[in-house]
């Protein structure tokens, strides 16, 4: 285990990025006031803290026994479907309207995913009607069923 | 298909749109949803849920009222997101409770003042009472006052949190007695603050007149004194604060009633103030309300606006020493 | 026997068909992988909102129930476990279907978890009203001391590494903190106005199990399905009944153990199949015959993972804590309609409680009949292509964290948790510590303020959360819990994760 493995370099990130909030959860609950309000977070950082740090030091001596990272195929794979996940989430859906941001996050989804060939029409209707009818199917659940009152932009 | 939805999305939202356009006329043409800021189940929640549920008659608005819980820290997660992020278009309600909010914005670290909101009416008024074990040695008040002047700071009494009916009424206790007393905030509201009471957890417990009512006649509790201007009708045997010795008025009575954010157009609010009162005056209500415990108090748009003003400088005062 | 008075109401029209509704639908949703059935019934919560407190519970009871059988399903037929309760149930049940046997592995385990299933309800019915009683003896330093166990059992027997299973579980106690706190009103960790409530637990719960799934699918890429669905030849009902009859001896470790453990809290259905697994293979006289296609197998761990399904509601009827993520979820749907668990559950709401307990004994009886006969069809829903699975998820889990609370943060907290689980996962943590944590949290600290104040009212804090036969025994177990996991984790542990199964 000479050699920096690409988990390893992974394990040494997640850990340190866990270490690093373990540091700043404990900073923050020794240092806010009212103390009254920070006795159980004060608990619970120190715990974390040491917890956290033991497993940043294992990861750092490649100790490390359980998990198997991420290979680089796995994160080309997820990349494009998660930035597609996190615009629909964090922008198009309040921006657009959920349903619209929906239909459309949807319909990337399948074409990025789905195995049928991109150059075959019928493969791009498929997609259509499969991602209409789940759109009819969650309209009729949550706007009639439910009649929960989502962000309406543009459309509905 | 697509295509089809979307046109009948568009003629929907025609619809409503042509409905925003003249000055609120139809107001309101959609269910509109009501904020409460405790848990479910809790008294509020419970008295909300039974005053709005004639809404939608003809008579009333027209339309169903949603509750919607927003709890936390003693009603300030629902209160603070209501007055920053709530729409001020009227289908956005929210239920208040004094003093809780009044004393809270005092106390500041919140976003809210008696000043971000519009009352519309109050539906019910909740005196705090002071209740013990059903098995514990106290059987008047004058025996907790005896025993918290000989033992000061023993005296473990729970309630619902910090500056809320329930603590304003222990320190009111506390200053007439010229005592101290431990006061336990509890988490989750009245029903967790009466359990510790039953289960012997503390000594004794400060709590919502209607959940002591149901705990008495369930045999679990008893309740020694009344913290109001006058005897209850649910509680004809139960002394008030004065009648036993302790020099305590209604600051602390939690007065419930409906809200709607700074903002609210006037038409709005004069539409809902003119037909709230009468909804909650409904009879199927008022039984409903009789049968839980929960005493009723209805008072119009000035009469709140004129009570809110009063408990704002009551309690100026009262907290101004903490 | 108050409960018999109250089974009239399981059959009225609506209620029987909200019944049937959750079982069939559950069945399906279990065989599909990777909806669990904490996920399913999070899913599910929204849609309760609608109806009454004991419909709501009876959808969701009934989707629990069957959830945890159907992911026998998958993971009979595709080696994949449908849920983490069924992973025990892979190591023989996909041995016996490669051999030929699958007709007679789904008959098996549907029967063991029926029979595991009624026994695990009925000392639900028989164990809650006595313990409510007893429930008072539970302070607020006993509470602390469940919910800490809680999360540190879960913390260290359900994950690989100790060290990372309690640090998940501290993430989750620390996420529990963020927002106001509730006594003293001061804000706490919120670095970004989303979180100013709090984190919503059923937004959370949706983000934590879901998402991460997404992800996984995500990045297998541009595959068709899963796995490979093995053909099932015809088998009799009733030889599968006479082969039960013969393995009294698994059904009765699977059962005892899947109740027993479905009491403690923290405690969820893998480790009651993988322990009843492991006992009734050291008591069997076949014991090499295990891993190979032993029908003991699957009966031990099928019995076990659905007997802890009535148990692991006691805490939550009695104590208000819940003991799972489903049990959390669970409370949600009480708490919607204004029903607190407690002590007086059973004297407030007999209806309720008792329509929605009662629901689930039929249920697992429909869950064994529909099974017996759907399980055919609902491995073939299994195999939904994956692209259409996590395009699904994902619109589901936004409308439903949205509709919550109609709340945009719920959804952008939602997401992030989930984002995050995903890449903590791959590195060794694992959800069910951290969520557990999240749930518990909250009820740790408030009975920790709660017995501080107290304790420095009386007789002081050591004392008052040291002192007392309950709070000893209490201590000891989350001692011997972290004890026992690291001697185990020093002498090689097993397989305990869907990834290595499925490997």
């Amino acid at each position: 285990m000479s050699d920096l493995s690409l988990p390893r370099i992974q394990h040494i990130a997640a850990s340190g990025v866990v270490a690093a909030v373990g540091i700043w959860v404990t900073y923050v609950s020794y240092t806010q006031q009212p103390s009254e309000a920070f006795l159980f977070p004060r608990l619970i950082a120190t715990i974390f803290v040491v917890l956290a740090i033991w497993t940043f030091i294992k990861a750092c001596l490649g100790w490390t026994k359980v998990g198997n990272g991420i290979t680089t195929r796995q994160f080309t794979n997820l990349l494009p479907g998660l930035v597609v996940a996190l615009i629909y989430i964090f922008w198009a859906a309040k921006g657009l309207g959920f349903y619209t941001a929906t239909s459309i996050a949807f319909f990337i989804l399948l074409s990025l995913y789905d195995p049928a060939p991109h150059a075959a029409i019928k493969s791009w209707v498929k997609r259509a009607i499969v991602t209409a009818c789940f759109m009819v199917v969650m309209y009729l659940l949550f706007a009639t069923l439910l009649k929960v009152y989502t962000p309406r932009e543009i459309f509905f | 298909m697509k295509r089809l939805l979307a046109g009948a999305a568009m003629a929907v939202m025609g619809l409503t749109g042509s409905a925003y356009a003249d000055g609120h006329g139809d107001f309101p043409d959609r269910p509109i949803m009501m904020v409460v800021s405790y848990g479910a189940g809790g008294a509020t929640d419970f008295q909300a849920r039974i005053v709005t549920m004639t809404a939608g008659n003809e008579d009333a608005l027209g339309m169903p009222i949603a509750i919607l819980n927003k709890p936390g820290a003693g009603g300030r997660v629902g209160w603070n997101w209501f007055a920053t992020q709530a729409d001020a278009d009227g289908y956005t309600l929210s239920a208040y409770n004094i003093p809780h909010f009044i004393a809270q914005s005092i106390k500041g670290g919140v976003e809210y003042s008696s000043d971000s909101f519009e009352p519309i009416a109050n539906w019910g008024a909740d005196p705090a009472v002071l209740v013990v074990g059903a098995d514990s040695e106290f059987n008047t008040l004058q025996d907790v006052v005896d025993f918290t002047k000989a033992n000061p700071g023993k005296l473990t009494t729970s309630g619902a949190g910090l500056f809320v009916g329930h603590h304003i009424a222990a320190l009111q206790m506390e200053k007439a007695g010229n005592m101290k007393m431990a006061y336990i905030p509890t988490k989750g509201g009245g029903a967790a603050a009466m359990k510790a009471v039953i289960a012997g957890d503390v000594m004794a417990g400060i709590n919502n007149l209607s959940d002591a009512f149901r705990a008495a006649q369930a045999g679990n509790v008893k309740i020694l004194a009344v913290a109001d201007l006058e005897r209850n009708e649910f509680l004809p045997d139960v002394p008030t604060m004065k009648e036993a010795g302790l020099d305590v008025d209604n600051s602390s009575v939690n007065f419930r009633g409906i809200m709607v954010p700074k903002g609210t157009p006037d038409a709005i609010i004069e539409k809902l103030a003119a037909t709230v009162p009468a909804m909650f005056d409904n009879k199927r209500v008022t039984g409903k309300m009789k049968a839980g415990g929960s005493p009723m108090h209805v008072m119009t748009r000035d009469e709140v606006k004129a009570m809110w003003a009063a408990r704002e400088e009551t309690l100026k005062e009262l907290l101004a020493g903490l | 026997m108050e409960f018999i008075f109250y089974f009239g109401d399981v059959f009225t029209p609506i209620n029987f068909g909200l019944l049937l509704l959750g079982t069939i639908g559950g069945l399906i949703l279990g065989a599909t992988p990777g909806l669990s059935p904490t996920m399913a019934v999070a899913l599910l919560i929204p849609f309760t909102f609608q109806l009454e407190a004991a419909q709501g519970l009876i959808l969701l009871g009934a989707a629990y129930t069957s959830t945890v059988a159907g992911g026998a399903v998958s993971a009979i037929l595709l080696k994949i476990p449908g849920a983490p309760a069924n992973i025990a149930t892979t190591l023989d049940g996909h041995t016996m279907a490669k051999n030929g046997q699958g007709a007679k592995a789904l008959q098996l385990s549907f029967l063991a978890s029926a029979v595991g299933g009624v026994f695990g309800v009925l000392l639900l019915i028989f164990l809650t009203p006595v313990l409510a009683k007893w429930a008072l003896a539970f302070g607020p330093s006993h509470l602390f001391w469940l919910a800490i166990l809680g999360v540190t059992v879960i913390g260290t027997l359900d994950s690989k590494s100790v060290v990372k299973g309690l640090l998940s579980g501290c993430i989750g106690l620390w996420l529990a903190t963020i927002g106001f706190d509730d006594i003293m009103g001061a804000q706490r960790f919120i670095f970004h106005p989303a979180l100013g409530g709090g984190i919503n637990i059923i937004a959370a719960l949706i983000g934590l199990f879901a998402i991460p799934q997404v992800i996984t699918m995500f990045a297998k890429g541009r595959v068709a399905s899963g796995a490979e669905v093995i053909e099932v030849q015809k088998h009799s009902v009733v030889d599968a009944m006479k082969e039960l009859m013969r393995n009294k001896r698994a059904m009765g470790i699977g059962t005892i153990t899947g109740s027993i453990i479905g009491l403690i809290p923290g405690v969820g259905g893998q480790i009651a199949g993988l322990v009843a697994y492991d006992q009734s293979k050291k008591f069997s006289p076949d014991r090499d015959k295990f891993g190979t296609g032993h029908p003991e197998g699957v009966i031990a761990a099928e019995a076990a993972n659905n007997a802890m399904v009535g148990p692991s509601l006691v805490p939550l009827l009695t104590l208000s804590i819940p003991g799972s993520p489903t049990a959390a979820v669970l409370l949600g749907g009480l708490l919607i309609h204004g029903i607190f668990p407690g002590t007086d559950l059973f004297d407030n709401h007999p209806d309720v409680a008792w329509t929605f307990i009662n629901s689930m004994l039929i249920g697992q009886i429909l869950m064994c009949i529909f099974g017996l006969y759907v399980a055919g069809m609902a491995a073939k829903v299994a195999r939904v292509p994956q692209s259409i699975m996590a395009a699904i998820v994902l619109g589901l889990a936004v409308f439903g964290s949205y509709s919550v609370q109609s709340s945009m943060g719920d959804v952008y907290v939602m997401a992030s948790l989930g984002v995050m689980m995903y890449f903590l996962e791959r590195f060794g943590f694992s959800a069910a510590p951290l969520v557990l944590g999240l749930i518990l949290g909250p009820i740790a600290e408030a009975n920790f303020i709660q017995g501080s104040m107290i304790a420095n009212a009386t007789d002081g804090l050591t004392p008052y959360f040291f002192g007392g036969t309950l709070n000893i025994f209490l201590i000891a177990v989350v001692i011997l819990s972290v004890l026992y996991s690291g001697y185990m984790e020093l002498r090689s542990r097993r397989y305990t994760s869907k990834e290595e199964i499925i490997a």
